[in-house]
């Protein structure tokens, strides 16, 4: 096995920016790997995260005993149900004023066993992402991949981290992939709906849309209080298709495996693919929520960027 | 006593003192402000004399602000009702003029200053000897490109407080509906506490003053389509001179994170700085204030 350098083997030292995947099949090279970074993170006195699913926050919390009161823990199947709301989460961590200029370390495991192949594709795309977001800044996140996943996924955990490893040791990845091209990547088409009622829209139709796609949920029993989250994002998402995808917009609704899905497509653009992903100023003028929303309300939000527009796919359960 | 008189609109006529003043037994606000929605000329009429002999009855004077409508024909419509509309306006009770002659002929619409205007002439009617004074305006300038037309709404959620709650005035705006759209009509109509004839149907949002207090209703649903009419309900609670403002929103369905920001923004720029007073919110505004809790400090809502 060829190693990276000595500061890899020690992941709370590197600098600026490093994002190793760290790939177990056990829950002893789970908290060995996990353990030694978040240790190491604590050792140099680094404000720490961790978010991972419910059951991996007990082990942890367990084997670093004293020290965990020091780490803020987050359960990453609720707060990362949706794929697209944990970069803000993370860079919120970084951010954070308290943390003064101190660099953070984080662990964030996105994708677990049981993910649907939907979720762990946009957590993928999110995995990718990271690297835009943080680039050059002294931040670690460290992303435990369980060997279990389907290979598709972890053969992409090697394209969207620059460093791969195990309990042991990490080295570069070969397969580190340009964060652009794995988020064209990510844009394949999507499963055609069968029996979506679909509703075309401009402007002077948002008023009826909005209507129509209440009444809707409705009769599809989604509960009162996901209805108000289910009408804010496609609020939002059909204001931007009038606004930024040609002043026109289609969407579609339709059930599928126990939840609801809106789809709004238009010819729109995603110029930057890290819209969305960051906490907006509640003060800013200019908008630029919209997509933010639509990944806080949602349980997933499916996203393709075509020549020929944009497809955001809404799901709520 | 007979003079002439140049008035506070610009306009000259003789004035004439009909009788020691009497302070008038004051209807209510609401009643006093009200919109009148026509289709036809014989309607127009209909609601034109009604109101011009009721006030020719109770010693007040008239304004009649015309837009599409030749002055000559208001006063030859009254005449035709049986009205002396010539002596009334020989005598100074009642004048007849355009609104680009008046309120419109300087840069355009500027809702403080026409605010200002409506303090003057019951002033200057009061110390005419006039009981009272009452008005009609055809609005159908609203809908063409006259500068400051986009703050028609914004003037007429402002008055009610800010005029009719303070002056013995009586006022019909005159919107007439082969002149402006049905969602114009129905939008500008739907800001009145008292409306006369039929609209056509609800606005996607409806906004109209508080009945009691300072503040404003607001129903329906908003959203990039509803963002002008939003936008002039922000900029008429900026203007209110008290220090609490109300927002009324148990008929509003659904509200959006724009939407929500431009009322903040507005409670925050006001004078006093106080938060708005938000009863009756939609789940979509509790929903909002979840995700963004800043804005909370600018929008009290009462009743969570």
């Amino acid at each position: 096995m060829t190693m990276n350098s000595r500061a890899a083997d020690r992941p709370g030292q590197q600098a600026p920016f490093f994002h190793p995947a760290l790939f177990y099949n056990s829950d002893k090279e789970y908290v060995g790997g996990v353990g030694d970074f978040v240790r190491g993170a604590l050792d140099e006195e680094r404000p720490v995260l961790v978010a991972v699913p419910g059951p991996r926050l007990k082990l942890l919390k367990d084997v670093l005993d004293g020290d965990h009161g020091h780490v803020t823990w987050v359960d990453m199947s609720q707060t990362g149900r949706n794929p697209g709301r944990i970069l803000s989460m993370l860079q919120e961590f970084a951010d954070h004023p308290g943390h003064g200029h101190k660099p953070v370390s984080i662990v964030g495991e996105p994708i677990w066993v049981g993910r649907t192949p939907a979720e762990s594709w946009e957590a993928t795309r999110h995995e990718a992402l990271i690297n835009l977001a943080f680039e050059g800044r002294s931040v670690s996140i460290l992303c435990p991949y369980d060997t279990a996943l389907a290979e598709e996924v972890l053969a992409q955990a090697h394209r969207t981290h620059p460093v791969v490893g195990d309990s042991v040791a990490y080295r570069a990845s070969t397969g580190y992939t340009d964060p652009h091209e794995v988020c064209r990547d990510c844009d394949t088409p999507l499963p055609e709906p069968q029996d979506a009622v679909v509703i075309a829209f401009g402007e002077e139709d948002l008023a009826r849309t909005r209507d129509e796609a209440d009444r809707w949920a409705a009769t599809a029993g989604l509960p009162p209080e996901r209805r108000t989250d289910w009408l804010l994002a496609i609020g939002e998402a059909t204001s931007n298709s009038v606004r930024h995808g040609g002043g026109r917009g289609r969407l579609r609704m339709w059930r599928a495996d126990g939840e609801v899905v809106a789809e709004i497509s238009d010819r729109g653009r995603l110029s930057d693919p890290l819209t969305g992903r960051r906490r907006p100023d509640p003060y800013a003028p200019t908008g630029g929520r919209g997509v933010w929303i639509m990944h806080q309300l949602c349980d997933l939000v499916e996203i393709r960027a075509a020549a020929q527009g944009l497809v955001l796919r809404l799901h709520m359960g | 006593m007979k003079g002439r008189h140049y008035d506070e609109w610009g306009t000259s006529s003789v004035a004439t003192m009909p009788g020691a003043a009497v302070p008038p037994e004051r209807e209510p606000a609401a009643g006093r402000h009200s919109s009148v929605i026509f289709a036809d000329d014989g309607e127009w009429a209909a609601h034109l004399c009604v109101f011009v002999r009721g006030g020719l009855e109770q010693g007040e004077r008239i304004h009649y602000f015309a837009d599409a409508t030749d002055p000559e024909r208001v006063v030859r419509a009254l005449t035709d009702a049986g009205i002396d509309a010539v002596a009334a306006v020989r005598r100074g009770q009642l004048s007849v003029s355009t609104a680009a002659q008046t309120y419109l002929a300087g840069t355009g619409f500027d809702p403080d200053a026409m605010i200002r205007l409506w303090h003057d002439a019951v002033e200057a009617a009061s110390v005419l000897g006039y009981r009272g004074l009452r008005a009609i305006g055809e609005m159908s300038w609203g809908a063409r490109d006259i500068p400051g037309a986009d703050r028609l709404l914004e003037y007429e959620l402002r008055i009610h407080h800010e005029v009719f709650d303070l002056l013995p005035l009586k006022a019909w705006c005159f919107y007439d509906r082969r002149l402006l759209s049905d969602d114009q009509v129905n939008l500008l109509a739907g800001a009145h506490l008292t409306r006369r004839g039929d609209p056509v149907g609800g606005p996607v949002l409806r906004v109209a003053p508080l009945l009691d207090h300072p503040g404003l209703l607001m129903a329906g649903s908003t959203g990039y389509d509803t963002r002008h009419v939003v936008a002039a309900a922000a900029a008429a609670l900026r203007g209110m001179p008290t220090k609490r403002v109300e927002l009324d929103l148990a008929g509003l369905r659904h509200v959006d994170a724009a939407s929500l920001a431009t009322l903040a923004d507005a409670a925050v720029s006001r004078p006093a700085g106080t938060p708005l007073r938000v009863r009756q919110a939609p789940p979509s505004l509790r929903r909002l204030l979840d995700l963004f809790p800043e804005r909370g400090s600018a929008v009290e809502v009462l009743d969570r």
